[in-house]
Parts: structure tokens; sequence; C-alpha cells
């Protein structure tokens, strides 16, 4: 159970986690219902990777809009990867915005406090 | 710490002398000697076991101090998250609030004229008719249509409409009073509100948006374009749609009156 996929839908945002790359990305918009129960196999695969491969892992991120729960949400996936990094693991955050979209900078940018592993935030040229 | 603390060789002192005493065989018979030696070991119980009492007693109160600082540790990292949620959230709601509120904008609006469309005209005159019939005091309206626009189009291409209608309303933007509310009701026609004003002084205004129109130039040709106008003023009771209908009648009686005037009903 290594593959992690969820499809996007107009309030969740698309998931896919490849255990051979090291890397999961999200994208879209997140609002869900329950931020628990769908973050709750995400967090789980990240601490699963974390623990089991000691191999360096990239998290990419193209999220637009988020509701409480999610920011939520995405402050512990950080927490899991500032302690990996505390422990000597190799990881990485990449964040991708839409230039017309440059509120999603700021806010990155106060994620990104606190973090002392590498997490970049560019425009999206895609 | 205000009394000294007796110092530690006092006691060894005491005690070594007390066993010396204890042994020796000189006093072996005397009758006190016996309670001396229960005194001498009660007495050193007591000790062994107050310096147990103050070891544990030390070992739980270190414990409690450095659970007291974890947990204020925590406490202080919690509510640093916390302050930090907010702040992320309270940016995302306020992007969100801006969204709508450029939303709600472009609702209003018509997108070519920037003038206000028809809902934004639906809901002032749901508001004036309302603020008529509280006090008493009823609101004129015109409804304001371009001569022979179709012709405009037909003979110089919809760029140049498009051009001429922008600028015609803006030319009525500018001309009606401040308070007068103007907006696009549809095609090329125009709706302009004038609040608590009687039928006298809504003709000098619809007199001059007219006079105005009809001076415009433009750059596409060297006629005029004028405007129609039919002027009316709300009976109280009324629906706001019996209103527009008598403008529009007034209107159709401007045109088949040759155009380029005003007439009211």
């Amino acid at each position: 159970m290594n593959a992690l996929t969820i499809e996007g839908s107009q309030s969740t945002p698309s998931i896919f986690a490849d255990w051979d790359l090291g890397r999961l990305i999200m994208q879209g918009d997140s609002y869900p219902e329950n931020s628990f129960e769908f973050f709750g196999p995400v967090i789980d695969w990240i601490e699963r990777y974390l623990s089991e491969s000691a191999a360096p892992f990239d998290l990419e991120l193209r999220l637009v809009y988020m509701n409480t729960s999610s920011v939520k949400a995405m402050m512990d996936i950080f927490d899991l990867l500032e302690d990996a990094h505390g422990r000597g693991r190799q990881v990485s955050v990449n964040w991708y915005y839409d230039p017309r979209n440059e509120r999603v900078l700021d806010l990155a940018d106060e994620f990104r406090e606190d973090c002392s592993f590498p997490f970049e935030i560019a425009a999206d040229e895609q | 710490m205000s009394s000294e603390p007796r110092p530690l060789h006092d006691d060894e002192a005491l005690i070594l002398r007390i066993e010396g005493l204890l042994a020796q065989a000189a006093y072996q018979d005397n009758p006190l000697r016996e309670p001396l030696a229960q005194l001498f070991e009660h007495s050193q119980g007591q000790r062994h076991r107050l310096e147990r009492l103050v070891r544990i007693s030390d070992g739980y109160q270190t414990a409690a101090r450095s659970d007291s600082q974890t947990l204020a540790e925590q406490y202080d990292r919690q509510l640093r998250r916390l302050e930090k949620l907010a702040r992320i959230s309270d940016r995302y709601q306020a992007s969100l609030r801006e969204m709508s509120e450029a939303l709600r904008e472009a609702s209003l609006h018509d997108p070519m004229t920037s003038l206000g469309n028809r809902r934004f005209l639906a809901d002032r005159l749901n508001e004036e008719t309302e603020r008529a019939n509280r006090k008493n005091s009823p609101y004129a309206l015109a409804m304001l249509d371009i001569d022979f626009f179709k012709a405009v189009n037909d003979s110089y291409g919809h760029g140049a409409g498009d051009q001429a209608l922008c600028r015609i309303a803006h030319c009525i933007q500018e001309h009606v009073r401040e308070y007068d509310h103007c907006g696009r009701w549809g095609g090329e026609e125009f709706l302009i509100i004038l609040p608590e004003t009687a039928l006298e002084s809504a003709r000098q205004v619809a007199e001059r948006v007219h006079h105005e129109i009809g001076t415009m130039r433009h750059e596409f040709f060297d006629g005029r374009i004028t405007a129609s106008l039919g002027l009316t003023l709300y009976q109280p009771g009324e629906t706001y749609s019996a209103t527009i209908n008598r403008a529009d009648m007034a209107l159709l009686r401007a045109k088949a009156a040759g155009r380029d005037r005003v007439e009211v009903a």
C-alpha cells in the first residue's frame, strides 16, 4: 500500500504520492467537510514514508484556497517534516503559485515561517 | 536561612562520643547504659528516616518542576501555532471577502460602459419606490434610447458603435445630478432615476442630457448622434414596472414625433 492517489473535487485537492520518487503532490482548493478524515491518509502516508524509507522526501504543492482546518492539517504536515529534518532527514517543500494570484505567495510565506528545511515558493509558469 | 545550620561535624562528634561511651567496658553495668543504647538506636533510626524523606521529597520536587516546565513549553508552542493558524486563516478569509466584493461589483455593473446594469437599476428602483411611498415624495424616471443606433453599427462597424455607446454612457453620467442614478437598461437603452424630484426639475435634467448627447463630437463621422427620452413621475402606490411602462410610452411618442426630443407622460 505504498501508492496514494486521491481524485480532486471542487472542495478537495487532488493528491498523488509516489513512494519510489519520494514525492507527494497536492493541487487545488481545499475545504473538505471533514479535514481530519481527508488529510488522515495523507499524514499517515508521509509518517510511514519518513519512518520506513531513508530516501529524501519532496512535497510539491499547488494549493489555492484552504479552510481553517486544512491550514491546520498543513501545519501538522510541516511539523512532521521539521521533526524529520531535525533528525537529519533530507526533506523539502516546493510551493508553486499562480502568478495571477500573488496572495498565495504571501500565504505560503506565512506557512514557511518556523520551517528550517528547504522551502521554495515559486511562480508556476505552466 | 535565618538560623545557622548546626555544623555536621557536631552531629558526628556526638555520635562518636555516644558510641565510645556505650563501648567502654567500665560502663557495661551502669543502669543508664541500656536506656542510652535504646535512645541512641532510636535517634539513628530517625536520622536515616529523615534523610530518606528529604531525598524522596527533593526527587518529587524536581520531577514536578520539570513537568511544569514541559507544560509551559508545550503551552507556548500551542499558543504560537494557534496564532499562526488564525493569521493564515484570516488572510484566506480576507482574500475571499475581497473576491466576493469584486464579484458583487461585477454583478451590478455593465462591463462595457461601466455604468450600473439592469440588476443595479432594479435595486435602486426598489429603494426609491419604497422611499417615495414612505416620504410621499415621488421620483422621476427617464428612459433614454439612442436614435438610429443600428445605423451607426451598420455603417461604421460594431467597434465604432461600442465606442459611441461608451461615450454616451459617460455623457449621461456626467450630466445628471450627483444623487441621480443612471444605468444601462439593455442594448442602447439607458434609465435615469431622479430621486425626490418634481417633474419640472426632472425635465430640465432630461433636456440637459438630451442636449449634451446631441452636441457630442464623434471620431468616426461628422454627424450627430441624438437620443430620445421618455420622462414620467412615479405615482404613489404603483409598482415601478408601471412607472417604467409609462416612461416607455413617452419614449415611443418621442420616437413617433421624429426622435431627438424629450416627451413627458
